[in-house]
């Protein structure tokens, strides 16, 4: 069997502080979850494969920003090039969906025009457990709707999830891949390649 | 810890050769050609200890065990015993700064009023001593000191080495308990000290002094002591008696942080710690409005209240203690001291937090400068990998190096900046940083931007000791002492 083709993408995580967005990763990358991780100072960085088909990987390089307002001015180095972002909210809490918002606005005007943006609430588990407590609650438990008809407005990939249980993780994450722009990735590749086979022929010198 | 990627890193044999263009400009000083031998040894381990500088002599900082084991022996009719020891040339200078202090001269009278042969007080103590508190590579640079001085044979060099290593610490035990007991604390001397590591008993008390928080006149500190702890309760019943008034936002991240802060150690996971903490860091946060609570002053905080619980509970078994096992007046008074401390430690490094941080691009920025004159061939693969400094330093200078090394290393470090002083530790910190890099150059040249940065987040230091840091401060001296006119223009 030949070795799968690798389609390699920047993706960037944003969204507010302890939303769990290396709680996210951490769970998509190793399978694990810890209650308790050391908040994120700056950036972190990961590479994870998604496999999309057989022979078709595509390569995630990953970075996951700290989400602490005084830590805003960073995140332009971070996204700016990224083919994707995911901007991930709690879905208990109304303020980081506001602050998801601000993220989606910024992304519309400052990054790249392809980039591809998943809308993420996390910590399904809570909301789930809320709900189970109270079945018959007619008043509305999260804030699930508005964030779904907001992504739906702003023609943005939604997505539910939980770090702590690792329901929809992959979702999330194959997701995204499969939005990429696979096909212009190995076509620029094999210009590239063809780019420097040229300038190789042309720099030895050939009699020609 | 992504443990498994250290095996992926293939190492490679070549060894570095230190950049060319390092210290151009500045006179060729001694140290240059030390700083080009060290950086030329393939293994960190074989890494000679660099020699004491005139002007700071960089000596074995004592280990936590050990030190304590010591201080139940190190009364000086014992240490009498243990013969005559070199006076080294920063010791000299203390002493010369210190002539008005006759607490400095007992100590002095216990090193070198007997000339006898060494004589060992306890062989099973001591034998546990060679074996792990004096590396080899340590020894034999202070051995390589000592033979241009009073050329014994080759044979005896080894032995003499660790005799007098041996000394050294009993005495500089010594040193440290008589200058926190006179009357009116030498502060000047206690830096001299405490740059080459503080004895963990001994810790607590000396960083009050080196932050100025402790008076340095006996008479004044008790009442010093209780007006700054009653202030501090004042001021908690004062943000937090009315719960409506507080800073939602802030007591918000706070109260996410604190979780997350050290959860590797057992001490930060009990209820009473957090509660301090939280207290500590929402006081300092609403008293300081300019910068509030940044992520990673967290950090900070840790070290200050760590080592003040050991005045209550011993310096080992810190890390796993609950602090309810304390008395309500103890722990009122560790999370007051470690309060104050934390100000005064900040106070020097507010740029750090305010908005737009501009502190740590500074710092960011100088790093990679002096990166280029340590080793500009490490800075061009960094170029061609489209590797950003700030993409892997940003917390190195956020939570200056906490992050980065295990946390007795940590506190380590903090000796050494403390002596420094408040203001000065931050430009000190930056050599640290850069030495720190430099330790790795060898397998970093190597690496694909990927694992490049995936190695620089989390650099394989779980299994460092204060040895390791110790090198890499004495390092970091150097290049400082190397480097430090040429990085002002
Ligand atoms: N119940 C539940 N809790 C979660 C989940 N994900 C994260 N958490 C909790 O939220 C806390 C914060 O998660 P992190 O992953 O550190 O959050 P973050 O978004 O990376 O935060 P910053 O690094 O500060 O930006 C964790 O300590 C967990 O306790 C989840 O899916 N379910
Ligand atoms: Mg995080």
């Amino acid at each position: 069997m030949s070795a799968p083709r690798i389609a390699q993408f920047k993706l960037v995580l944003l969204g507010e502080s302890a939303v769990g967005k290396s709680s996210l990763l951490l769970r998509f990358a190793r399978g694990v979850y810890e209650d308790n991780r050391e908040s994120t100072i700056g950036a972190a960085f990961l590479a994870q494969n998604v496999r999309l088909e057989p022979d078709l990987v595509v390569r995630f390089e990953i970075w996951d920003t700290a989400g602490q307002e005084r830590y805003k001015a960073l995140a332009p180095m971070y996204y700016r090039n990224a083919n994707a972002a995911l901007v991930v909210f709690d879905l208990l809490s109304q303020e980081s969906l506001a602050r998801a918002q601000s993220w989606v606005r910024e992304l519309r005007v400052q990054a790249d025009d392809g980039i591809i943006i998943a809308l993420v609430g996390n910590k399904l588990d809570l909301l789930n457990q809320l709900k189970a407590e109270s079945p018959n609650s007619s008043g509305k438990i999260g804030i699930s709707e508005d964030a779904k008809s907001y992504a739906a407005e702003a023609g943005l990939l939604y997505y539910e999830c939980s770090a702590k249980t690792g329901e929809n993780i992959e979702a999330v994450f194959k997701g995204v891949a499969e939005k990429m722009p696979i096909n212009e990735y190995f076509s620029s590749q094999e210009e590239e390649q063809q780019h420097a086979v040229d300038l190789g022929a042309s720099s030895s010198g050939c009699a020609c | 810890m992504p443990s498994k990627y250290h095996d992926m890193v293939e190492l490679d044999s070549n060894e570095y050769i230190f950049g060319e263009e390092g210290g151009r400009g500045t006179p060729a000083s001694v140290f240059f050609k030390k700083i080009a031998n060290m950086s030329q040894k393939s293994s960190k381990k074989s890494k000679p200890k660099p020699e004491p500088s005139e002007s700071q002599q960089i000596t074995v900082g004592a280990g936590r065990s050990h030190a304590e084991h010591i201080s139940a022996i190190s009364d000086a009719q014992n240490v009498k015993k243990k013969g005559k020891k070199k006076q080294t040339s920063s010791e000299r200078k203390q002493e010369h700064k210190s002539s008005s202090g006759h607490a400095h001269h007992l100590a002095n009278m216990a090193e070198h009023n007997d000339s006898s042969p060494y004589f060992d007080l306890d062989d099973d103590w001591d034998t546990n001593f060679e074996s792990t508190i004096i590396p080899k590579a340590n020894a034999r640079s202070i051995s390589s000191s000592n033979t241009a001085l009073s050329k014994p044979e080759p044979s005896e060099i080894a032995a003499k080495a660790e005799r007098d290593e041996l000394n050294s610490l009993v005495s500089r035990i010594l040193k440290f308990q008589t200058a926190l007991s006179a009357p009116t604390v030498d502060i000047d001397q206690l830096r001299n000290l405490s740059w080459s590591g503080v004895p963990p008993d001994l810790r607590p008390r000396t960083w009050m002094h080196l932050l100025g928080y402790l008076p340095s006149t006996a008479e004044r500190r008790e009442k010093t002591l209780a007006k700054k702890r009653l202030e501090y309760f004042n001021s908690i019943e004062q943000e937090f008696g009315n719960e409506g008034s507080m800073n939602q936002s802030m007591w918000h991240q706070i109260a996410i942080d604190v979780p997350r802060t050290n959860p590797h150690i057992k001490l930060y996971s009990f209820e009473s710690t957090r509660r301090s903490l939280e207290r500590i860091l929402y006081l300092w946060s609403v008293r300081h409005p300019a910068s509030g609570y940044v992520q990673g002053i967290n950090d900070l905080l840790t070290p200050f209240f760590q080592t003040f619980l050991t005045q209550y509970v011993g310096t080992k078994k810190v890390e796993d203690l609950d602090p309810q096992q304390l008395t309500k007046e103890e722990l009122d008074f560790v999370e007051a001291d470690s309060y104050w401390c934390l100000s005064k430690l900040l106070d020097g490094i507010q740029d750090n937090y305010i908005h737009a941080q501009p502190g740590i691009h500074r710092q960011v920025q100088k790093l990679e400068k002096l990166m280029t004159k340590v080793n500009s061939e490490l800075i061009a693969h960094f170029k061609s990998e489209n590797v950003e400094f700030m993409q892997f330093s940003f917390r190195w200078m956020n939570c200056l190096l906490m992050r980065e090394v295990p946390m007795t290393c940590a506190i380590r470090i903090w000796d050494t900046y403390l002596s420094e002083g408040p203001q000065k530790f931050s430009d000190f910190h930056v050599y640290v940083c850069a030495a720190f890099l430099q330790n790795w150059a060898k397998d970093l040249v190597n690496m694909e931007f990927q694992d490049l940065i995936i190695f620089l987040q989390s650099p394989p230091t779980q299994d460092w000791t204060e040895k390791d840091i110790e090198l890499i401060l004495s390092q970091a001296f150097m290049y400082q002492s190397v480097f430090k006119d040429s990085m002002k223009q």
